[in-house]
């Protein structure tokens, strides 16, 4: 590669480094309940939904926290981004200006500013956590840790940096675990800056070579210094010239920062307002921060990392972090009933070691070394072919499984480049992303993607804020009662922060919903959108509130019997119509949808698949309309259709009480497929909502049929565009079908069917036709309803498929212009 | 003590309102503004003016609070109410013990440097070799024992006969005092040559364990040297002749009604929506059979290379026993004549190890004394301690839970000790890796009048549904899970009462459904 396209390699910034640290969290005492009776939350899962929330923190000056990662017994590892070189390097006669040193305490001031504004406290600040970057930047390391373990409480560890904690936080040693929680408010952090600038403008490590219980006294000493707490530390380290050479606001500065007393400090805000930063350095804080507009940021790059084979864990157990002796030297030697445990030995393996872990990017570089330049900035709106040709071929992977595809680093790449293009153009390229998200979602991007999907647009968040989500209501038991067994074996669900959010929502949507009430269901439906917007749950309410009016409309109505039979009735038309088998199967055993199909449809299916299951359908589920579920529902049975065939009542009973593993896979493409070919009015509802789908006026129910109708547009939409798909049998007599007839059409009349014998030959000349169709939709039409609803379920138990009567009969077809009626005398 | 409560007052224009706020304040204040809007009935346009108030209050309270509080701590310290010293010696302690920069700079334990180099070695093209070995060496021991059995034997039947001689001579010049002297001589030989022929097998024992970490520790040096694979020349002993085995008198004991081994594997899944695959087996055998190497056999058993191969891995197999008490009953001395009839090469004696568990209750016996635990002076049903073993054949880890009589009962329920220390005892297999677990179905080994087939389902439901429901629970402890559970019956129950216990298991169990495959159209 030459050097003029090297430059230009965006994988390759010096930015785009991230490293890993892991700890244990605390493990709890033998068996304990929480108030609900049910056992405690493992706190590696707390510290695993505390966490969350530190991803959002996109600023200059720190760095961006990437991922959380659950190990076995309970071991936790943070990987957060890890570039430049540590403070601590810096430290050493003549390396730095004054003017740097000015220009560093103010961006790390400027960092912590913005932790304190979103209420985190760093509490782990030392010159090893200050990283310096190649342009001289400053950036804050692991600061969330105080913030993920609920202020220490979480782990066994002190989290304390020796020299930088303030001596406060030592006093309060006695009862530390208890108290830990009042030391969360901001100063915290302001004589740790102290010691940095100190530290900064002596030149001079602190106390680097005394032992730790003498650096411990040392900090517990300053508290009786009742003079300058700088100039004593100065003198203590031979450097009372250099102290007294310091430009005097630069020595205030770090004076204040060390006061003894906590009200004596000043706080970030008031240290930003101060002259020694906005004289010299105004440039500095005026930059504006880069754009907006990445084209992919540190997340997507560390996503392409891990499918590009990136391995945390093996990295950390390269360097040794990850070691641990053979459990079976480990064991205990007696365990009481009560759960005590005796003779087993704290495992040195499980010490905290603070040690950070880059990882290794090679790979990845490798993987993308030949991807141009021009693949970066996709045209979404070119169509000049001549620009066209110069493109890279697009990387082709369409005929592979979806859950390749989705791991494929390459074809990810290029998905997410194009996906997080079209997105900042949201809402103007809505069109754009939902034929995008024809062919797939990247799972990196799903949650913007569905919102999209939904078109969500306005100030949802503003929204959301005014929502009473506190006050009690009656729902409440209900709801405290479903989270707990809501989606648990996902983390994020079944943290402490994933319940609180959980609750949150339901109660928003409760408030919001005053029409509706709370139906057990609704739960796991918004699980799938808190687990993709975690740290959002605005938008999560936003996608919930969209989902339900669209897909299940008055569903929560306290009352809902109505819409769910209707429901229910056109789900078992549906099966008739595609498996006349099946459907007729389920009705001799009398197992009815009523008695498994309730679930499916109130939480769309969120209540019985696992969640990435759930993500698969949901895709293709948001770029359909209400009736696209009955079609999932089809082909769940489809895919169980063997053994369902062979099943009684019971053990059909049985089999639906805990559905079997299906493959989501299959189940869409066949949901898709019958989806497609399947006329619209055919599960249309009267419940439906008429803000998305237009119901044709002539619609009259019929949920007593086993057998569907087809609205007359529709009938006549198929005549017209596709004849070939369509097949008209006209039941009338002969005599009135010779009048006039449909185009096309083929007439069997009533009277001449023997209906006591099911069997298709029966029908003479036409039995052929039916019984080998599996490509057209057989209407059947005739003046009277009864006896279209006759003959189609007389088809349905010859095991005739598609067959649908037509709605109002066949007086609604003779106004229609231009006509679809043709005397057959006239042939 | 960490929390204060303050009234915020507010007021603008006509409106106002008076409110408590707990400092520190958790929340979001913007919310928190428009519940106080609702609450109080104000217009929505002063919500911006709340918030400003209402978070700069917020924000000055928890630094006043905070200031409050350090400040009241930093002149304890300044007019030495603290003492420095100890908190000093505290925090140390607390680094020391925590964190590994501070904490004591350990190396290795020699039994981790065996247990890495064991691993390493059994996991190369020596494993034949080494576990040839090892079944040589334990044939050794095992012909020692029987020679041993067989002496005692011996001596006694002479001394049964002597004794006999001497109470038939009782009145014809043998005095009482002359028996009671041969009974005592007799004790003192038996127990003489009992400690004597144990002290040789010891030896032997002591000097194959040496002999043999000795040649591991050589074979991996010298692989380590060549960077080879370690390819084993020779082994320390030479190879027996082949020998025909000789009919010992203790196996043809055995031979005594021999019950076929009844066995069906069932793979279930637990969770409603993620769905967890468990492998679980029903058995019909002795459970002693899954600890002893089968005897006579030249070659080492398919199981014991198995066993081998898993004995340092994160997949360890655990099996539960059911005990009256610390080496009491017959199961007791069988299980412990099997771990004598071969070298331990890996961990202590069993011998050593219970005694490590007797150390351990007189511990906590002391302990309780202060904190009045009551009835301490042994373990309590439930209670369990836990051996460790490489000479068993299927398994590593031996549970031994103590039992008491209601165990015999028919109408012991999910809160009997015992199904809460099987409990605990799945939690112990989970947090250490053990993933493989047998337990006693009807929690017995034994069959006995009372088990009649009601009482053997009403058993087996009971066990099936608690393990279950641990099972569950385990998911959420974040340890690894059990794989492969064993349920064992013991060797004398009827196959028609297996049978009814099979069928029962999927009812409880959600079996999972066999994957079709079906040819395409």
């Amino acid at each position: 590669m030459s050097p003029v396209e090297r430059q230009f390699n965006l994988l390759e910034n010096l930015e785009l480094q991230f490293g890993a640290q892991t700890f244990f969290a605390k493990l709890h005492k033998t068996d304990t309940c929480g108030s609900n009776g049910l056992p405690l939350t493992p706190n590696s899962i707390i510290i695993y939904g505390k966490a969350q929330i530190l991803k959002n923190i996109k600023h200059k000056h720190l760095c961006q926290y990437l991922d959380i990662i659950r190990g076995k017994h309970e071991r936790l590892i943070v990987v957060s981004q890890f570039s430049g070189e540590p403070l601590t390097n810096y430290i050493r006669k003549d390396s730095l200006e004054v003017g740097d040193k000015i220009c560093i305490a103010q961006q790390i001031i400027l960092g912590l500013h913005e932790l304190h504004k979103r209420e985190i406290v760093h509490r782990y600040l030392c010159s090893e956590n200050v990283l310096i970057q190649k342009d001289g930047s400053v950036k804050l390391f692991n600061y969330g840790l105080y913030h993920m373990t609920n202020y220490g409480k979480l782990i066994s560890f002190p989290l304390i940096q020796l020299l930088y904690a303030p001596p406060e936080v030592y006093l309060e040693n006695l009862d530390f675990f208890l108290c830990a929680f009042c030391f969360q408010t901001i100063i915290i952090c302001t004589p740790g800056i102290g010691i940095i600038l100190c530290e900064l403008a002596l030149e001079k490590r602190l106390w680097h070579n005394l032992k730790l219980g003498q650096r411990i006294r040392k900090i517990l000493s300053l508290i009786q210094s009742n003079g300058s707490v700088f100039e004593r530390i100065a003198r203590e380290h031979n450097c009372f010239e250099q102290y007294l050479e310091l430009a005097p606001n630069f020595r205030d500065l770090i004076e204040d920062c060390l006061k003894v007393y906590a009200k004596d400090r000043p706080t970030t805000e008031e240290l930003l307002q101060r002259d020694i930063f906005t004289l010299e350095n105004a440039t500095e804080i005026g930059t504006p921060s880069r754009s907006s507009f990445q084209v992919f940021t540190l997340t997507e790059f560390y996503h392409w990392w891990q499918l590009a084979g990136g391995d945390v864990f093996l990295e950390l157990k390269k360097q040794g972090l990850l070691r641990s002796s053979p459990p079976i030297l480990s064991l205990p030697g007696l365990i009481l009933n009560d759960g005590t445990t005796l003779g087993q030995e704290r495992n040195p393996a499980t010490l905290h070691d603070p040690r950070i872990v880059p990882m290794p990017l090679d790979a990845l570089h490798q993987r993308f070394a030949h991807i141009p330049l021009s693949s970066y900035y996709p045209l979404v709106f070119s169509k000049s072919h001549i620009i066209k040709k110069f493109e890279a071929p697009t990387y082709d992977v369409t005929n592979l499984p979806l859950v390749i595809r989705e791991r494929d680093p390459e074809y990810q790449f290029h998905r997410v480049i194009l996906l997080r293009k079209l997105l900042y153009g949201y809402p103007y390229t809505r069109d754009m992303i939902v034929e995008e998200a024809e062919i797939d979602i990247p799972p990196l991007l799903r949650g913007d993607i569905w919102m999209a999907l939904l078109d969500i647009k306005g100030d949802y968040e503003r929204e959301y804020v005014q929502i009473d989500k506190e006050t009690q209501t009656t729902t409440d038991r209900q709801i405290e009662v479903d989270i707990p067994r809501c989606h648990q074996y996902n983390e994020l669900l079944s943290s402490a922060e994933g319940h609180k959010k959980l609750k949150r929502i339901l109660k928003a949507w409760v408030y919001k919903n005053s029409n509706y009430v709370y139906w057990q269901g609704l739960d796991s439906l918004t699980a799938p959108f808190l687990y993709l917007n975690f740290n959002n749950e605005a938008k999560a309410f936003a996608c919930l509130s969209t989902f339900v009016p669209k897909y299940l409309h008055k569903f929560f109505l306290k009352d809902n019997s109505s819409i769910i039979q209707e429901y229910l009735a056109k789900f078992s038309q549906l099966i008739a119509f595609h498996d006349p088998i099946l459907a007729n199967h389920l009705q001799d055993i009398n197992f009815i949808p009523e008695l498994f199909a309730i679930p499916w449809f109130l939480t769309m299916f969120s209540h019985v698949f696992p969640l990435h299951k759930i993500f698969h359908l949901w895709d293709k589920l948001l770029q359909g309309d209400s009736s696209f579920p009955l079609h999932v529902g089809l082909s769940v049975l489809t895919q169980l259709r063997s053994r369902l065939l062979e099943s009684g009542f019971n053990e059909c009973i049985l089999l639906f009480s805990d559905l079997p593993d299906i493959d989501m896979e299959t189940c869409v493409k066949d949901s898709i497929a019958t989806y497609i070919i399947t006329p619209k009015s055919i599960t249309a509802r009267q419940h439906q909502n008429e803000m998305y789908e237009i119901l044709d006026a002539d619609f009259v129910s019929n949920l007593v049929s086993r057998c569907p109708r087809i609205s007359t547009n529709n009938l006549v939409d198929m005549v017209r565009t596709c004849p070939i798909e369509v097949l008209v049998i006209d039941i009338r007599s002969t005599k009135q079908f010779n009048i006039c007839s449909v185009i096309g059409s083929i007439n069997i009349p009533l009277e001449s069917v023997k209906l006591e014998e099911p069997f298709v030959e029966n029908l003479g000349i036409h039995s052929n036709l039916l019984t080998e169709n599996t490509d057209k939709n057989i209407v059947i039409v005739s003046t009277e309803d009864a006896a279209m609803e006759t003959f189609a379920e007389y088809l349905l138990k010859c095991g005739v498929s598609r067959v649908c009567s037509l709605s109002g009969g066949f007086n609604n077809l003779l106004p229609i212009f231009p006509t679809i009626l043709i005397p057959q005398n006239q042939i | 003590m960490s929390t204060e409560d303050k009234v915020f007052i507010f007021t603008h224009d006509k409106y106002g309102f008076e409110t408590t706020i707990t400092i520190p304040f958790e929340g979001s204040i913007q919310e928190y503004v428009y519940i106080l809007i609702t609450h109080h009935d104000l217009p929505i346009y002063i919500a911006d003016k709340i918030f400003s108030q209402l978070s700069k209050f917020i924000s000055e309270s928890s630094t006043e609070f905070y200031d409050n509080v350090t400040t009241s701590l930093i002149q304890k310290s300044k007019g030495n109410l603290i003492d420095i010293d100890e908190i000093t010696k505290e925090w140390e302690k607390i680094f020391r013990e925590e964190m590994t920069e501070y904490g004591e700079r350990r190396c290795a334990s020699d039994e981790e440097l065996f247990a890495t180099a064991y691993h390493k070695l059994v996991h190369s093209p020596a494993l034949e070799t080494m576990l040839q070995l090892e079944h040589t060496y334990a044939l050794t021991v095992k012909e020692k024992c029987d020679e041993k059995d067989r002496q005692i034997c011996d001596l006694s039947n002479r001394q049964t006969d002597e004794m006999s001689t001497a109470v038939d001579q009782l009145e014809k010049g043998v005095t009482e005092s002359d028996i009671n002297e041969l009974a005592t001589k007799h004790f003192e030989d038996q127990t003489l040559m009992q400690v004597q022929l144990q002290s040789e097998i010891d030896t032997i024992k002591e000097a194959q364990k040496r002999e043999y970490r000795e040649w591991l520790m050589q074979m991996l040096e010298q692989s380590q040297a060549n960077n080879s694979l370690p390819t084993p020349k020779h082994s320390p002993v030479a190879p027996i002749p082949p020998m025909i085995p000789t009919k010992s008198y203790r196996n043809s004991k055995e031979n005594k009604v021999s019950h076929p081994i009844l066995e069906e594997s069932f793979t279930v899944h637990l969770g409603s929506q993620l769905k967890q695959m468990h492998n679980i087996r029903i058995l019909r055998a002795n459970v002693m059979n899954l600890c002893s190497i089968t005897d006579n056999s030249l070659e080492p058993t398919p199981q014991s290379l198995q066993t081998a191969l898993g004995l340092y891995s994160n997949e360890l197999s655990g099996l539960v026993l059911i005990h009256d008490e610390i080496g009491g009953s017959k199961l007791t001395q069988d299980f412990r004549k099997i771990c004598q009839s071969s070298t331990e090469f890996h961990f202590p004696h069993v011998d050593d190890q219970l005694e490590r568990i007797s150390h351990l209750q007189q511990q906590l016996r002391k302990d309780s004394d202060l904190k009045s635990r009551q009835n301490t002076k042994h373990l309590q049903p439930g209670d369990f301690y836990i051996t460790r073993h490489s000479n068993l054949s299927q398994v590593h880890v031996i549970f031994h839970i103590v039992s008491d009589d209601t165990l015999k009962g028919g109408d012991i329920n999910s809160r009997h000790p015992v199904v809460l220390g099987l409990r605990n005892i799945v939690k112990t297999a989970c947090s250490n890796d053990i993933t493989s677990l047998t337990i006693p179905l009807l929690l017995n080994y034994e069959m006995s009048e009372d088990m009649t087939i009601s009482w053997c389902e009403k058993r087996a439901e009971l066990v099936f549904k608690c393990v279950k429901g641990f099972m569950i629970e385990m998911a959420s402890w974040g340890g690894s899970d059990l794989k492969n559970l064993q349920f064992m019956l013991p060797e004398g129950i009827s196959s028609e009462v297996f049978q009814s216990l099979t069928e029962m298991l999927p009812r409880i169990f959600k079996v999972s459904n066999p994957l079709i495959l079906k040819s395409s159209k």
